[in-house]
């Protein structure tokens, strides 16, 4: 059991107000699963993923990994659990005035002692060298290598952010929409990527994506988030257009559960 | 094929982006500070034994120790009201004076108005408009000179002049700040827009019905919060006057140093503080505003409330009353003004610096005081920095509570420990920043005695606070999802701060020291006059014998050089900024 989340809560205070992130989420991921995480803008996504990488802490309820309570850790505790596990953030949330090979560089702080950083930001050891060329070889950056982060396209950015994750070689990758900002072809090629080096390795890997018909071809789970609670989470071969149309329509429960047994009545009509 | 050939090059390659030349910028830069740091290190005559000594300890101890308690007796508490309200005074008076000397010059000095552009184009080439320009020009460089002498050396000159008192500092500060008020004054006209003047020419307005129909109106909103911040500055300044006999707090605290009396300093001291914060707070609700109105002007709102018949009549009153009391207070009183002598001895003083002494072999003496005051500035700015780097980072609210969630993780202990380290971070920080360099050199005096290094000491302690504080405030303004991103990695703070916080700010941080360095050559011109070492200490003594023409000299060099700096300053920044994009 890799995760394990037992309605899980996140309230953040924005100002005085209270804005509800998540709501109840109760999840379960059993060793190298691929899930895709879907959901419409502001369901709640990016937050899990914070929660799944114990960057922010439930307001209610407890997020497990392999069984160990992430709300309960000590700060090396925490360290150790968090360099196993990769983020690709959206914004790519690389260090804007460092080169390609020091942010992927970057992946391995976790593993690194105080002094061997210091000694890294002069001259890296060797193995941390080869590791760093290496990813950046395997996204296909190799002869940016030395160019500034700021000074990268978009899509090159993103690749980036995937070798910085690699270097980290961590155990659980997680993704935040990491072809959003991608054309059709680079983003085929980025989700390409991410399945092989999680194939490779036996690695979880968690997507979340807005490209429904990607999420349903490459990735055996579907995991679908709607105002911070659980829609639906089922395998991909389950998942059907009734159901997305379900997750993307707009407008309150209430107001979505009327318009459903309106919809039932037609078709009941239809029938008769 | 491309992947195995990038593979082969880059096995051996370095960190940071591989360059053909043996001198890059960085190591000429690294070359160059590090022989100017030794250099420095010898002329001043650092001598830690004086400092890491038992002597040093024992004589801190007695200071610190002698501080408490602050001295809140009924008697002494008139007197630092009095103290504190003159020090107001000065300021005040200064104030309105500079700007009635400074807004007449800064018109004629703006090139908008006299020199170049739309205004002047059409204009008759005639000697009387070369003359006119000519004469904005010269105007301009006047400005130039007087705002390069530092505000304390007015202050020496004009004590000199008209005696002691709080009427020399009120003087001093006049001048000084006339040239400051001048020069900004004259940029905030010269960035009007011209569009609507074109027009009032158009119409067959002079010159003058121009600038005050035209120009004053676009630009009032930013010299009026300049003003107030010259205002600011001026108060800070009228306290340290008074440390070379000009009145106000200054001269208090420099008597009761003297006296031994360390708990009427720290009384005096915390006097100083809570004017700076009250001024600092009052100032800046009113510049805010001010800008707030300018920004929105179609809104119709006023910048403050409309007073009443008698709200107004009250208002003009207490400003009248208030503006009256602080000239009187600051020595526009008949009974100073009266001295039979006063003009007498301050035209005979000023006729006697003329013509400066420039012989060689005077000025080639002088060069090694400009080598010291430069090395008294140096190692100064090198302490600030190494204290001040080493402050901010507990300073620094994303390095110690990471962010809420984080905190909330730690354990209660452990939370109130950096929660203590933080506030004691920046509470040592604002304590540093606070306290003027004079003063710092006075405290420094007592425990390794008079002379350069004292100097550089003290600029180190208040540069700390000031760099510290900009230092972790441009920490703390770092981009947040790159560090957010080391941290999901597992990097512990001192990791995010060298990988995630320093490339990020690096560019600030420099920017900000070099500033401070400048500054603080500026600085270290003067700290002779109280004990500091330089060019300030030899004008002190040379005043003191009568020796006016090589004061004038002295004067000229302190121009010079605050001019080299600066200039040299703007070249190393512009430079910096250019490469940024290139190397980092």
């Amino acid at each position: 059991m890799i995760y394990a989340l037992d309605s899980v809560s996140k309230v953040y205070l924005q100002g005085r107000t209270r804005v509800r992130a998540l709501h109840e989420v109760s999840l379960r991921v059993t060793g190298a699963e691929h899930i895709a995480l879907l959901g419409p803008s502001g369901a709640g996504k990016s937050t899990l993923f914070r929660l799944l990488n114990a960057t922010i802490r439930p307001t209610h309820g407890a997020v497990l990994f392999e069984g160990r309570d992430l709300t309960n850790m000590t700060g090396r505790q925490i360290r150790a659990v968090r360099q196993r596990i990769g983020t690709i953030y959206q914004q790519h949330n690389l260090v804007p005035s460092l080169t390609v090979l020091q942010n992927t560089l970057c992946g391995g702080l976790g593993r690194w002692s105080l002094a061997h950083t210091l000694k890294g930001m002069f001259r890296p050891q060797k193995p941390d060298l080869e590791k760093a060329l290496s990813a950046i070889e395997t996204v296909g950056l190799a002869d940016k290598r030395h160019a500034r982060a700021d000074e990268l396209s978009g899509g090159q950015q993103q690749r980036v952010a995937i070798a910085r994750a690699l270097m980290q070689d961590p155990d659980v990758i997680l993704a935040d929409e990491p072809v959003a900002s991608l054309d059709p072809r680079l983003a085929e090629e980025v989700m390409d990527l991410l399945i092989q080096v999680a194939h490779e390795n036996q690695r979880t890997l968690i997507v979340s994506l807005h490209k429904v018909d990607v999420a349903i071809q490459r990735l055996p789970r579907v995991v679908a988030l709607r105002e911070g609670a659980v829609e639906f989470d089922a395998p991909s071969s389950q998942v059907n257009p009734t159901l997305l149309k379900e997750l993307y329509s707009t407008g309150t429960p209430a107001a979505r559960k009327e318009k459903n047994e309106s919809g039932f009545r037609n078709e009941f009509n239809c029938l008769s | 094929m491309r992947a195995a050939s990038g593979m082969n090059s880059t096995a051996s390659a370095s960190f940071a982006a591989p360059s053909s030349r043996w001198v890059t910028p960085m190591r000429l830069v690294v070359a160059l500070g590090s022989a100017a740091f030794v250099i420095s290190w010898h002329i001043i005559g650092v001598n830690l034994h004086s400092v890491f000594s038992l002597q040093a300890a024992a004589d801190t101890w007695k200071f610190v120790s002698g501080l408490f308690p602050p001295d809140f007796s009924w008697e002494f508490l008139r007197t630092v009201f009095a103290a504190t309200s003159q020090t107001l005074a000065t300021a005040v008076a200064a104030t309105i004076l500079s700007i009635g000397l400074g807004l007449p010059l800064a018109i004629f000095a703006s090139a908008n108005l006299w020199r170049r552009g739309v205004l002047v184009e059409a204009e008759q080439r005639s000697a009387g408009a070369a003359v006119l320009s000519a004469m904005s020009r010269l105007t301009r460089a006047v400005l130039g000179f007087v705002r390069a002498v530092p505000d304390l050396l007015w202050a020496i000159l004009f004590v000199t002049m008209v005696g002691l008192g709080s009427l020399a500092g009120t003087l001093a500060l006049a001048v000084a700040y006339s040239g400051l008020i001048g020069q900004v004054f004259s940029d905030v006209f010269d960035a009007a827009d011209l569009q609507p003047l074109e027009a009032l020419q158009s119409t067959g307005a002079t010159r003058l019905q121009i600038f005050f129909r035209g120009m004053l109106p676009q630009c009032l909103a930013p010299l009026t919060a300049y003003a107030l911040y010259s205002f600011e500055c001026c108060v800070r300044a009228a306290s340290v006057l008074g440390l070379v006999g000009a009145g106000g707090i200054g001269y208090e605290i420099g008597i009761s140093l003297r006296l031994f009396e360390y708990g009427q300093v720290l009384t005096l001291v915390l006097a100083f503080i809570g004017l700076m914060a009250i001024t600092d707070a009052l100032s800046r609700f009113l510049r805010g505003r001010i800008t707030r109105r300018s920004l929105k002007t179609a809104t119709g709102q006023r910048t403050f409330p409309k007073l009443g018949r008698l709200g107004t009549f009250l208002f003009s009153l207490v400003l009248v009353i208030g503006v009256g009391g602080s000239f009187y207070l600051s020595g526009f009183r008949p009974e100073v003004l009266d001295q039979q002598d006063l003009i007498r001895h301050a035209t005979q003083f000023l006729l006697g610096m003329m013509p400066p002494d420039l012989r060689p072999t005077f000025i080639y003496k002088m060069s090694y005081l400009v080598l010291e005051t430069f090395a008294i500035s140096f190692i100064g700015t090198c302490i600030g920095v190494l204290f001040g780097a080493v402050l901010s980072v507990p300073a620094t609210a994303n390095l110690v509570f990471v962010n809420a969630d984080e905190t909330a993780r730690h354990g209660a202990l452990e939370r109130s420990f950096r929660f203590l380290l933080y506030w004691v971070a920046r509470l040592v920080l604002n304590f540093m920043r606070a306290i003027p360099e004079l003063v710092w050199v006075l405290v420094c005096i007592l425990v390794i005695g008079i002379g350069p290094f004292a100097g550089a000491i003290a600029i180190g302690f208040h540069t700390a606070g000031v760099l510290g504080k900009l230092y972790a405030e441009t920490m703390e303004e770092a981009r947040q999802a790159p560090i957010e991103a080391l941290y999901a990695v597992g990097a512990r703070p001192f990791q995010v701060l060298l990988c995630g916080i320093w490339p990020q700010a690096k560019p600030m941080l420099f920017n900000y020291t070099l500033l401070r360095w400048e500054a603080n050559l500026r600085v270290s011109t003067i700290l002779g006059l109280v004990g500091g070492g330089g060019l300030g200490q030899a004008i002190y003594n040379n005043i003191q014998l009568g020796f006016y023409p090589q004061v004038a000299t002295m004067i000229l060099l302190v121009y010079v050089l605050v001019v080299a700096t600066d200039w040299a300053g703007d070249r190393i920044r512009n430079y910096y900024w250019q490469n940024q994009a290139a190397s980092c």
